[in-house]
Formats: structure tokens, C-alpha cells, sequence
């Protein structure tokens, strides 16, 4: 009865049930953390200028362009079960066919803790541009700063740092940059 | 070595053998239905994926696994993971919702709802890469819902990384076969 397979069998029963119990009480106590860090996001400036498509290089586009400051502490976010936080920024708009449009614009990968207070001046990463070439009478878009936090294990978790108090409305193309 | 073996292999007998097939084969059909009840469960067809590449790095490896649900009223937002399969790829392919468009409709009461998931449009990107996805989509504009196998709930790592190994060598993948038989073959009790 006490041959060697029977020994090997029940180690590795023993050792792998014992790495999963491991595993799910990790996963389950990222859930105890409920931080919800709160940041500031403001629109400087937003040009709209036509363009060129990358598919389709005859066509012409408009692309609007976009300068924002981030001011947000995210370090409640890292817990000892986060990997990464996601961030990213995003235009919400309903453009004139009816469209409710989420874009992403800019993002950024956030690793480690040290570098969790976020504090940028930055421009659109993305092109941002509409279903419909034109930016012309598209109503006032808000702008928001999200996040998904990456755990070593478990579940992804989503989240709202900041969010533009009041629309912002694209402005009339122009042709020269 | 194995002279031992195949002598009690007579011994047992013909019935014992194939009590030990039966019983391998139970193990075998058992594995497949806990797979598929997770696939209806999570109404997607295949509830467990393999990370096969590094465009999501650093968040994901090749080797690990990802937990996926595509409910039929879930809509898809940015920053959601999601895996999909554009006809005529053959693998397929883990990324970030990059952009949604959902058409609103307004009806008779004039109340304002969205447009059934199934006319969503999404844009992806792989965490890893410079550009978005729409080189990926074999001349498709968009992503739209038909080709979603799911969106990514949770996360294990490394595990994975014995399904690689056996694409990767397959020698492996015979070897373990054929050791695994053996052992369910001549193992008693």
C-alpha cells in the first residue's frame, strides 16, 4: 500500500490542493480593499483639423486633438494583490446620427506603487475621430479618467477617477495645423 | 522493469482491465463536462483561455490563463478585455476595448435606449502595441459582437503554460499520454 506511486499521488494531491486554497483566499481578500481615489481631469484645449485616414490614405477625415492636465493619487489602489493599474482617458459623446461614442484618447500603465500619483500634462495618444468624418455640430463631449486594476490573481476590477464637471464642445475645423 | 508490471498486468485479469479503462474514461468524459457546464454556464465556448502571445504584456503572459462570461445582454465598454476570433484568423486574439459606438434608439414612449448589443461596434488594441487592431480584422472596419468569444473576468497565472509546452514539444504531450495510460492501466485499487 505504501508503494512509491502511492506516496508521489498523494503529495502532489496534498501539495497542489493546498497552492488553489492558497490561490482563492488571495483572490477573495483583494475583495476586502474598496478603495476609490478620487483625481482632477481639465480639458486645456481641443483643435479639430482634417486628416488623412491610415486605412484608407484618399479619404480625408476630421481629427480632433486634444490637451489635458491629470492631477490623481492612486496609491490606495495597490494593494499587496495588485499587478498593474490600467489607466485611461476617454471621450463620451453622442454624436449627430445618434451615436453614443466612449473613445479612449490616452492611456497609461501604471506597475508600481511609487509611480501611482499621476500628475500629467499631456495631449491624445489615439486618434480621436467620428463614426461620421466630421466633427461639424457633433454636441459637447465629457472627458474621464478610468482605471482597471490588474490583480496577480483573481478578478479585474473597473473604476472612475475623475470626470469633466461640464461638456466640452469641439471646436470648427481648421485647415492649417 | 516493466516484467513485474506485465506479470501482475495477467494476474488482474481481463475484467480488471477493463474496469481501469472504464475508470480512465470516466476521469476523461467527467473533465469535459465540467468544461462545457462552464461554457453554458458562462454562455461562451471556451469559458478558460490560454494567453498565446505578448501583445497584452505586462499584464499578460504567454501561459497564462483567463476566465471569460459573454452573456447574451452584456455590453462591452472601454477598457474591457476581450477575446475574439475574426473568421479566417486561426487563433484568437486577447485585447482592450479601445472605442464603442452604440446607435441609441428612441421608441414610441420616446424612451432612449441603446441599440441591441449585437449592432455594438468596438475598436481593440493590444496593451503591447502601437496601433489599434484594425489590421487584424482581415478588412472589417469594425468588431462587432458575432465575433467576441468572451470578456475577461479573471486571471491565473503561469498554469497555462503546460498547454504551450505540449504544442511547443510535442513529444511531451506523448509521453505524458502514454505514461498516464499506463499508470491507469496496471495501478491497482
Amino acid at each position: 500500500m505504501h508503494s512509491i506511486y502511492a506516496r508521489i499521488n498523494g503529495l502532489t494531491a496534498l501539495l497542489s490542493t493546498c497552492v488553489m486554497v492558497l490561490l482563492g483566499t488571495i483572490a477573495l481578500s483583494s475583495l476586502i480593499y474598496t478603495a476609490d481615489p478620487k483625481g482632477e481631469l481639465s480639458i486645456n484645449s481641443i483643435r479639430v483639423h482634417p486628416g488623412k485616414e491610415r486605412r484608407y490614405p484618399r479619404r480625408t477625415r476630421e481629427f480632433a486633438f486634444v490637451n489635458f492636465n491629470v492631477t490623481a493619487d492612486l496609491t490606495p489602489l495597490f494593494n499587496w494583490n495588485t499587478k498593474q493599474l490600467f489607466l485611461y482617458l476617454e471621450a463620451e459623446y453622442e454624436n449627430v446620427k445618434g451615436v453614443k461614442n466612449d473613445v479612449v484618447i490616452w492611456d497609461r500603465i501604471v506597475r508600481r506603487k511609487e509611480d501611482a500619483v499621476i500628475n500629467v500634462q499631456g495631449k491624445n495618444k489615439y486618434k480621436f475621430k467620428d463614426l461620421a468624418k466630421s466633427f461639424k455640430d457633433v454636441p459637447p463631449a465629457h472627458y474621464s479618467l478610468k482605471y482597471n486594476v490588474m490583480p496577480y490573481v483573481g478578478v479585474l476590477t473597473y473604476g472612475e477617477a475623475a470626470r469633466t464637471t461640464e461638456a466640452i464642445e469641439f471646436p470648427e475645423a481648421q485647415d492649417t495645423m | 522493469m516493466f516484467s513485474d508490471e506485465l506479470k501482475t498486468l495477467r494476474k488482474l485479469g481481463f475484467r480488471h482491465v477493463l474496469l481501469q479503462i472504464l475508470n480512465f474514461a470516466s476521469v476523461i468524459t467527467s473533465g469535459l463536462m465540467i468544461w462545457k457546464g462552464m461554457g453554458l454556464m458562462f454562455n461562451t465556448e471556451s469559458p478558460i483561455v490560454v494567453v498565446l502571445s505578448g501583445s497584452m504584456e505586462p499584464a499578460f503572459y504567454r501561459g497564462d490563463l483567463l476566465f471569460l462570461t459573454n452573456f447574451g445582454n452584456q455590453r462591452y465598454s472601454t477598457g474591457d478585455i476581450t477575446v475574439y476570433k475574426i473568421p479566417g484568423a486561426d487563433i484568437p486574439i486577447v485585447h482592450r476595448v479601445l472605442e464603442t459606438h452604440d446607435t441609441i434608439v428612441k421608441n414610441s414612449s420616446s424612451e432612449v435606449t441603446l441599440a441591441p448589443v449585437a449592432d455594438q461596434l468596438l475598436l481593440t488594441k493590444g496593451d503591447n502595441n502601437y496601433v489599434d487592431d484594425i489590421e487584424l480584422y482581415q478588412g472589417l472596419d469594425w468588431l462587432e459582437r458575432k465575433h467576441i468569444v468572451g470578456k475577461v473576468r479573471g486571471f491565473l497565472p503561469y498554469v497555462g503554460y503546460v498547454t504551450i509546452a505540449m504544442n511547443d514539444f510535442p513529444q511531451l504531450k506523448y509521453a505524458l499520454l502514454g505514461v498516464l495510460g499506463l499508470l491507469a492501466l496496471i495501478q491497482r485499487e
